[in-house]
């Protein structure tokens, strides 16, 4: 009284095999959410005067590399970590007894990269804008 | 003397397991259908890897994802070092349409037709962490001609268990 289980065994070893090689051992990938780059042709209408930017400069440095720079500013941060901390100290907001900086959270913040930067140094300094608590940050056009 | 059929003795019940691998059988052919429209629509690349991320997982609501896609590769290849790598671009998918990497009137129109169909849709960037600002600066120049202003980066999530530092409070 033994039924046969040879056959779903191999059915099983079937699904197995086919569940390993399918499955996908990449690192989840999620999102940051952004606004695009503006001024796509016409010409600006301000009505009040513009808030000065905040501009991020990102220039390539060797094949993979970039240097960071904030325009006015001649610390130049080694890294987005530094970048992020380096923001956060350009910031006014006395309610987190933030007082030395200049620029309020919702002041326009601008990511100027040239054309040569990678992908993922652009990321990175989006990110680190974000992680500063920026709430206006906006991509540049290319610069050459 | 006993007789021949007591001899053999009773016949031995056996499961019947034909319908069982029959539905197996489908159930393989059905997930391998439905794999190859997934990968269908994500395509092969190395995403930015952040500094501390605070990305967030996307929701489920309807998003119409914009690939740009780096040149072919092998996952040996890239090893070491995602960014030593051609920054140039293979070619744009909107959905499921492919585009020339120039194309970009041909994105900017696929966009426009998915937002008259899904209005509520949210547009995704999935770019290879490689590929240059000059690339990919265009294909954002290209979705906000279609009227959109605000778009969801990809990048890596943070690694589970590794702690993210609040910055500011």
């Amino acid at each position: 009284m033994q039924p046969n289980l040879s056959a779903m065994i191999d059915v099983i070893f079937l699904l197995l095999i086919y569940f390993v090689v399918t499955a996908n051992f990449t690192p989840d990938e999620g999102v940051l959410t952004a606004k695009l780059p503006q001024g796509t042709g016409a010409p600006a209408q301000d009505l009040a005067p513009p808030q000065r930017p905040l501009n991020i400069v990102l220039s390539p440095a060797g094949e993979t590399e970039c240097r960071i720079a904030i325009q006015g500013y001649p610390q130049a941060p080694a890294g987005f970590t530094e970048l992020a901390s380096l923001l956060v100290q350009l910031q006014y907001d006395p309610e987190l007894d933030l007082k030395s900086g200049a620029f309020k959270p919702d002041s326009p913040v601008v990511i100027r990269p040239e054309a040569g930067v990678r992908w993922q140094h652009v990321a990175n300094a989006f990110n680190a804008a974000v992680r500063a608590r920026y709430t206006n940050i906006n991509f540049a056009q290319v610069s050459q | 003397m006993p007789s021949q059929i007591f001899h053999r003795g009773p016949t031995k019940p056996q499961m019947n397991i034909t319908p069982l691998i029959d539905v197996v059988v489908l159930l393989i052919i059905f997930f391998m259908l439905v794999n190859n429209i997934i990968s269908e629509q994500s395509v092969q690349m190395i995403v930015p890897q952040l500094d501390e991320p605070i990305t967030h997982e996307l929701d489920d609501a309807g998003r119409i994802i914009v690939n740009i896609a780096p040149a072919d590769y092998a996952h040996r290849e890239r090893a070491d070092n995602p960014l030593l790598f051609d920054g140039e671009a293979r070619f744009i998918r909107v959905g499921l349409q492919t585009f020339a990497a120039d194309d970009l009137e041909g994105v900017t129109a696929a966009l426009i037709d998915a937002r008259s169909a899904y209005p509520d849709a949210e547009v995704v960037l999935r770019s290879d962490g490689a590929l240059y600002y000059g690339v990919v600066q265009p294909v954002m120049g290209a979705i906000t001609r279609a009227g959109i202003d605000k778009i969801n980066l990809v990048a890596y999530m943070p690694e589970r268990g590794a702690t993210t530092v609040q910055i500011g409070e």
